[in-house]
C-alpha cells in the first residue's frame, strides 16, 4: 500500500474475496473523513461490486494481473478509482429483477447497478496506459 | 465446506430455518442452495432465512438468493428473512428481492407471519 498527499494506492490480486481488503480500506478512510455510518456502508458495497467487476470481467480472473485501487481524499468528498487491465465494459444492461425471477435473464449483474444508485457519481472510462478505470465520487455531507 | 459461510438448519413448528453465519457470495452462496435443496427435498413449504446482522452480501450472493426466490415460486413455499442489518435490507430493496420475500426485524416476527 502507498500513501502519498491525499491519496492512497493499493493492488490486490484478481482473486475473488480480496475485495474485501480494498472494501475495508475505503471504509477506515471514509471513517477518518468523517461519514455517516450508512453512508460507508454505501461506500462500502460500491468498492466491493466495483472490485468483484476488476476482478471477474476486467482480468477475467488471470492471477498474473493485479486491481489497483485509488482513494483520493478531498475536504468534501472521497474519490474512488478502480483500474483492471481488460477490455472495457461493451454494453451495460439495467437488470430487471421480473425477468431474473423468471428465469429470462441470469440472477447475476448488478454490481454496476448498485455501485450507481449507491454513489454520488459514477464513471467507467479506459485508463491511458490501457486496461480501465472506473471513478466513484462520494461526498461528505455537511 | 466453505470457511467464509457456516449455514445450519433447525425447525421450528413448519418452518425450516437457515441459519446463515458468515459471507454471502457466488462462491459461499453453494452452502446456501445445498442447504435450501436439502430442506426442499425434505417437503419444506416455509423457509426462513435468518442471516447474520455482521455479514457481508455481494452482488454474487444476491444472484444465489435470488435463484433461491425464484425455486421457492415453482415449489410453491414461501421465503421469509431476518438478521439483515438495515444497509442490506435497503439493498434488497432497491434490487427488488422485497417483491418476492419478506423481510422481518426478527425471527419471532417472521414466524409469525408465516
Amino acid at each position: 500500500m502507498m500513501i502519498a498527499d491525499n491519496k492512497i494506492e493499493l493492488h490486490i490480486p484478481s482473486v475473488m474475496g480480496y475485495e474485501k481488503i480494498a472494501m475495508e480500506c475505503a471504509a477506515s478512510v471514509a471513517k477518518k473523513m468523517g461519514f455517516t455510518e450508512n453512508r460507508i456502508e454505501d461506500l462500502k458495497t460500491a468498492v466491493a461490486e466495483a472490485c468483484l467487476n476488476a476482478i471477474e470481467h476486467g482480468n477475467k480472473m488471470d492471477t498474473s494481473t493485479k486491481v489497483g485501487v485509488t482513494l483520493t481524499v478531498e475536504e468534501s468528498k472521497l474519490q474512488v478509482a478502480v483500474k483492471d487491465e481488460g477490455k472495457g465494459i461493451e454494453k451495460v444492461i439495467v437488470p430487471s429483477i421480473e425477468n431474473k425471477i423468471e428465469g429470462k435473464e441470469k440472477p447475476r449483474g448488478w454490481g454496476i447497478f448498485l455501485i450507481k444508485r449507491l454513489m454520488n457519481e459514477v464513471t467507467f472510462e479506459p485508463s491511458p496506459e490501457g486496461g480501465n478505470i472506473t471513478k466513484m465520487i462520494i461526498y461528505l455531507e455537511k | 465446506m466453505n470457511k467464509d459461510i457456516q449455514v445450519s438448519i433447525s425447525n421450528k413448528d413448519d418452518v425450516s430455518i437457515l441459519n446463515i453465519k458468515g459471507d454471502v457470495t457466488a462462491i459461499s452462496g453453494e452452502s446456501i442452495e445445498e442447504a435450501y435443496e436439502k430442506v426442499s427435498t425434505d417437503g419444506a413449504k416455509k423457509v426462513l432465512l435468518h442471516f447474520d446482522k455482521d455479514g457481508y452480501i455481494n452482488s454474487g450472493g444476491i444472484a444465489i438468493l435470488i435463484g433461491i426466490a425464484s425455486e421457492s415460486r415453482k415449489k410453491e413455499q414461501k421465503i421469509r428473512i431476518t438478521g439483515l442489518s438495515s444497509h442490506f435490507q435497503k439493498i434488497f430493496d432497491m434490487v427488488g428481492l422485497t417483491k418476492y420475500t419478506e423481510i422481518f426485524p426478527t425471527e419471532e416476527l417472521a414466524l409469525k407471519d408465516f
